[in-house]
């Protein structure tokens, strides 16, 4: 009895250990991306970004990205890949235009990707 | 982890819902939460295995969730007697006193064959041997034999000639009678059609069981036609 109590305890107490990491850790890494990219937006608006500022917000995604492996299935990953390298080549051949398109589809999906894991309804069925 | 531990706890109690009202014969020898943690479990593990843009950690978690739920449901069981009626359900007596109760065989979504099947298999071979016959929650079928039954000098395998108020055209050409012989047998035991009859067995002796739909069984010998052996 006191074996099936403790196994029920610990096992919850992993399961609710894990989902607040999760979400915790989660909600933190694309609260920085969004962030850096909201940076690497003011500059491309200005046009003045270059091709080190994009550098720059890949290296903290770089950082990020294989611990995220962990937490979030890999085609998220790869959908941020693909979008980041588009803005980096954007804006190293100054097309800030192009880039700032770019950017915008990177937010959206940093804001979504969070929103995917909450408790909510429409996240449970 | 949050979600994947609601959504693998809401599938839990839906497969166990749906597993509680298929009735025992979906489930066969094992508690019907045992059933579902078999069904899930082996998915479980397989598609994060095969499925490389899914994390390890979701199939762990879901796996973690059902080991949680198995262990609360085993803790419950122990624990509540409402709650081990409810979740494992309860024995189904399918024969007593009065022979066939089609209503808990109904229940349980079984038919005569499939009783008559579980007979066989406890090594009864005439409805009129079993005193006592039931259904464990687990499936599992459980006979207790009549004391007063006597022992047949000749040996003859019973074959079903009505089965829920159908004729059986196999079984009455395998025993070289017809309709007509027993419709003359129901009209003599006051039966006013065979659509009354839920069960009639005679074996190769003459002997008869036969249940009409709300009655107590009956158990009675006839002659059998001189041709007629199997």
């Amino acid at each position: 009895m006191v074996k099936t109590f403790l196994s029920i305890f610990i096992s919850l107490a992993l399961l609710l250990a894990a989902a607040l990491f999760e979400h915790f850790y989660i909600s933190n890494t694309f609260e920085t991306f969004d962030i850096a990219l909201n940076a690497l937006e003011d500059k491309v608006r200005e046009e003045i970004a270059s091709r080190e500022d994009a550098e720059a917000v890949r290296t903290l995604w770089e950082a990020d990205k294989r611990n995220l492996h962990a937490v979030i299935p890999h085609n998220d990953i790869s959908q941020i890949d693909y979008w980041l390298g588009e803005t980096v080549s954007c804006i190293e051949t100054r097309t800030y235009p192009d880039a700032l398109s770019r950017l915008e589809v990177l937010q959206s999906i940093c804001r979504q990707i969070p929103m995917t894991y909450k408790i909510t309804f429409e996240n449970i069925f | 982890m949050g979600l994947i531990f609601l959504r693998t706890t809401i599938i839990f109690i839906a497969l166990l819902a749906v597993m509680r009202l298929m009735g025992k014969r979906q489930i066969g020898e094992m508690q019907p939460f045992e059933f579902v943690i078999t069904l899930l479990i082996a998915e479980l593990a397989c598609i994060p295995m095969a499925d490389i843009s899914i994390p390890l950690l979701y199939g762990i978690t879901s796996i973690v969730t059902i080991f949680f739920l198995h262990q609360l449901l085993l803790f419950l069981d122990l624990k509540c007697k409402p709650f081990k009626a409810i979740v494992g359900g309860k024995p189904s007596v399918v024969i007593n006193k009065n022979g066939i109760d089609i209503s808990q065989l109904k229940k349980n979504h079984l038919d005569l064959s499939d009783l008559i099947e579980s007979m066989r298999s406890a090594g009864f071979f005439s409805l009129d041997d079993v005193a006592y016959a039931l259904y464990e929650s687990s499936g599992q079928f459980a006979a207790m034999p009549r004391e007063d039954s006597k022992k047949e000098n000749k040996v003859s395998l019973p074959v079903v000639i009505v089965d829920d108020g159908k004729y059986n055209e196999q079984n009455l050409s395998l025993t070289k009678t017809g309709r007509p012989y027993f419709e003359q047998i129901l009209r003599d035991q006051k039966v006013r059609s065979v659509r009354n009859v839920f069960v009639l067995t005679v074996d190769g002796t003459g002997k008869i069981y036969m249940q009409c739909r709300g009655e107590h069984y009956r158990s009675f010998r006839v002659q059998l036609p001189e041709e007629s052996a199997w």
